[in-house]
């Protein structure tokens, strides 16, 4: 097990190099000259020659790049153009926040998948099962942006039963449980492709361990049908649970990035969003490295938790 | 086309080997939901390429004085925009761009992937390059890769064609990837190469037959989400431009009006979602016709 840990984070390595590199090289493909672009077509030559300075334009590309590399791993990511102060020193609350909608988002892909899954394949081809399948069909197909304004239309319009943006109450902020109110609509529209997924590939790995010869050399010893499904048939299928649910934390990622922007949620997503709108450059790079490096540091955990919990491969 | 399950049964029969088109065809009318998904689909379609004559009024046409009004208004049946647009033709011009912008990236990543694919496994240092190379582009989330992408290269359609190109690409490198690898192995690349055929022969006239159909699969697994994310480029604002009829611009349009015309933003939710769930329910069935395993069951069953 160690060994394994050592290596993927070796493995790692190249890897967020190459994230970096591809964030870095990603301003190249904004047409005609950056600076100019940035600061509209009023700007003087003078304030356009001091952004490329500052923005190190006039410098060869791999020590552009160097230079950059160096910085980033000072946690230094720039100022940002449109609000003037460093993008990093912005970039820390706002990384929070997400955390905290993308902990809402997975613990209900979590739990709503594995119960329903666990439903399903223990009420295989019955009518609540069929009626499972239809709605994972539904939800899956569903986009983010649009269930969010579903949900918010609602359950905030039509019944204002949920507030309709924001972490906390504006007049009395803090709390837990009014952290809980609101994020319980974008944290149900975040996860929810993802439920449907989880759900559908654990069903059928349930269905495919009650199939398995151990469970009837089980059943044949005379263990009781309950103990058989909920015991030995959720343990065995526990690794592709637990499997399928980590890939999601990619999915969770893109979907909370709408989420944020629909219920107004102020997270990275929001920020990148606000920052394409005022064609904030460094603040995009920014946005851009840090859900990406997190992504690669969530997919790691997760390969690392399948490890621990698959006994065939302890 | 693929060796063995087939050749017993067309030898014991003596009739011509099926084409995969006959398969797909008796997939969709074995299975009712695939039966669905195809009706859904080709009205959809339909409803895309003949919307000049289709769609009651022109999609940028105004009637200021019914701004707003709901479903079931005469003569407009899913009632008006913010600026008295019908939504009806607006929602059936929309089908046609956004139907576009979504099909589009797949079938080119598709065909940049086949060349990618096939030489990452034919020759390995060449193929540890492009690999390791996909695997950087794997290491960003779909959606959040697409949106740096098109934020850096500005908003448009073919913008964001490209980019949602690139990203699919490591996922459809991939998958070709590890079908070649299968058939490099094989005994018919074996005897290709022993009767000296030039290795590009080899590649794109022997294994593709074997390897397009995997690219195939996967592409119609992975369209809706493509469609999906292609309007949520829109959405924000990156992809198609706003007079433009799009589902995506429409929603993002409606969400100013939530209050007293939901319709606007709910409506185009629900086609990209009909839409969606038609490819996903004919992806299955797709994908057990253009798989030699299982596609004789496709015609057993009936």
């Amino acid at each position: 097990m160690p060994h394994f840990v050592v290596m993927r984070l070796l493995q790692m390595i190249p890897v967020m190099l190459g994230v970096s590199f591809v964030v870095f090289i990603s301003v190249y493909l904004v047409p005609g000259d950056v600076a100019r672009t940035v600061l509209g077509n009023q700007a003087s030559d003078v304030a356009v020659q001091a952004l490329r300075e500052d923005l190190g334009l006039n410098r060869p590309l791999l020590v552009q790049y160097g230079i950059w590399l160096w910085d980033l791993l000072q946690f230094d990511l720039g100022y940002s153009i449109s609000q003037r102060v460093e993008v990093a020193s912005l970039l820390g609350d706002k990384i929070v926040n997400s955390f905290i909608l993308m902990g809402f988002s997975l613990f209900l892909v979590v739990a709503v998948s594995f119960l329903l899954s666990v439903f399903s394949a223990t009420h295989f081809r019955s009518l609540g099962d069929r009626l499972t399948i239809f709605g994972t069909l539904l939800l899956a197909s569903a986009p983010t942006f649009w269930l969010g304004i579903l949900l918010l239309y609602v359950f905030s319009v039509k019944f204002p039963l949920f507030p309709t943006s924001g972490m906390y109450n504006f007049f009395d902020p803090g709390g837990f449980w009014q952290l809980v109110h609101h994020a319980t609509l974008p944290a149900i529209a975040t996860a929810a492709s993802s439920i449907a997924i989880v759900t559908r590939v654990s069903r059928s790995a349930m269905i495919d361990v009650t199939n398995k010869t151990y469970m009837t050399a089980l059943r044949s010893r005379g263990i009781r049908r309950r103990r058989l499904s909920y015991v030995h048939m959720v343990r065995n299928a526990l690794p592709s649970f637990v499997n399928i649910s980590g890939l999601q934390v990619g999915y969770l990622f893109g979907s909370a990035i709408f989420s944020e922007i629909i219920f107004n949620w102020p997270g990275i997503g929001l920020q990148l969003y606000n920052a394409i709108l005022q064609r904030d450059v460094p603040m995009i790079q920014g946005c851009s490295m840090v859900i990406a490096l997190t992504f690669v540091i969530s997919n790691f955990l997760a390969d690392y938790i399948v490890r621990a919990l698959d006994a065939s491969k302890r | 086309m693929h060796p063995n399950a087939e050749m017993t049964v067309t030898h014991r029969r003596a009739k011509k080997p099926r084409s995969s088109i006959f398969f797909i065809w008796r997939g969709i009318l074995a299975d009712h939901y695939a039966m669905c998904g195809a009706l859904i689909l080709i009205s959809v379609m339909i409803a895309a390429v003949f919307a000049p004559w289709l769609a009651p009024f022109d999609p940028t046409v105004s009637f200021p004085r019914l701004r707003l009004e709901g479903l079931g208004t005469p003569d407009h049946i899913l009632g008006l925009d913010h600026q008295g647009r019908d939504m009806l033709s607006r929602l059936i011009w929309g089908g046609r761009t956004t139907l576009f912008a979504g099909i589009t990236p797949v079938l080119l990543s598709a065909l940049c992937a086949i060349p990618l694919g096939l030489v990452a496994a034919w020759n390995d240092r060449l193929g540890s390059v492009i690999m390791r190379v996909m695997d950087v582009l794997f290491a960003f989330p779909m959606v959040l890769l697409a949106i740096m992408l098109a934020a850096f290269m500005g908003p448009g359609m073919l913008n964001m064609i490209i980019a949602l190109t690139i990203v699919l690409l490591p996922y459809n490198t991939r998958v070709v990837y590890v079908a070649a690898q299968q058939e490099r192995n094989s005994s018919y690349i074996e005897a290709a190469i022993a009767a000296a055929t030039p290795t590009p022969k080899i590649l794109f006239v022997e294994m593709l037959p074997n390897v397009v159909a995997a690219s195939i699969v996967y592409s119609t697994t992975i369209v809706g989400n493509i469609i999906i994310t292609a309007a949520g480029l829109s959405f924000l604002g990156l992809g198609v431009q706003a007079p433009t009829a799009e589902w995506g611009i429409i929603t993002s349009d409606g969400r100013q009006y939530l209050f007293n015309a939901a319709h606007i933003s709910l409506l185009p939710g629900i086609a990209i979602m009909a839409v969606v769930i038609a490819f996903n329910l004919l992806g299955d069935t797709l994908r057990d016709a253009l798989d030699p395993k299982t596609r004789l069951a496709l015609t057993s069953r009936k």
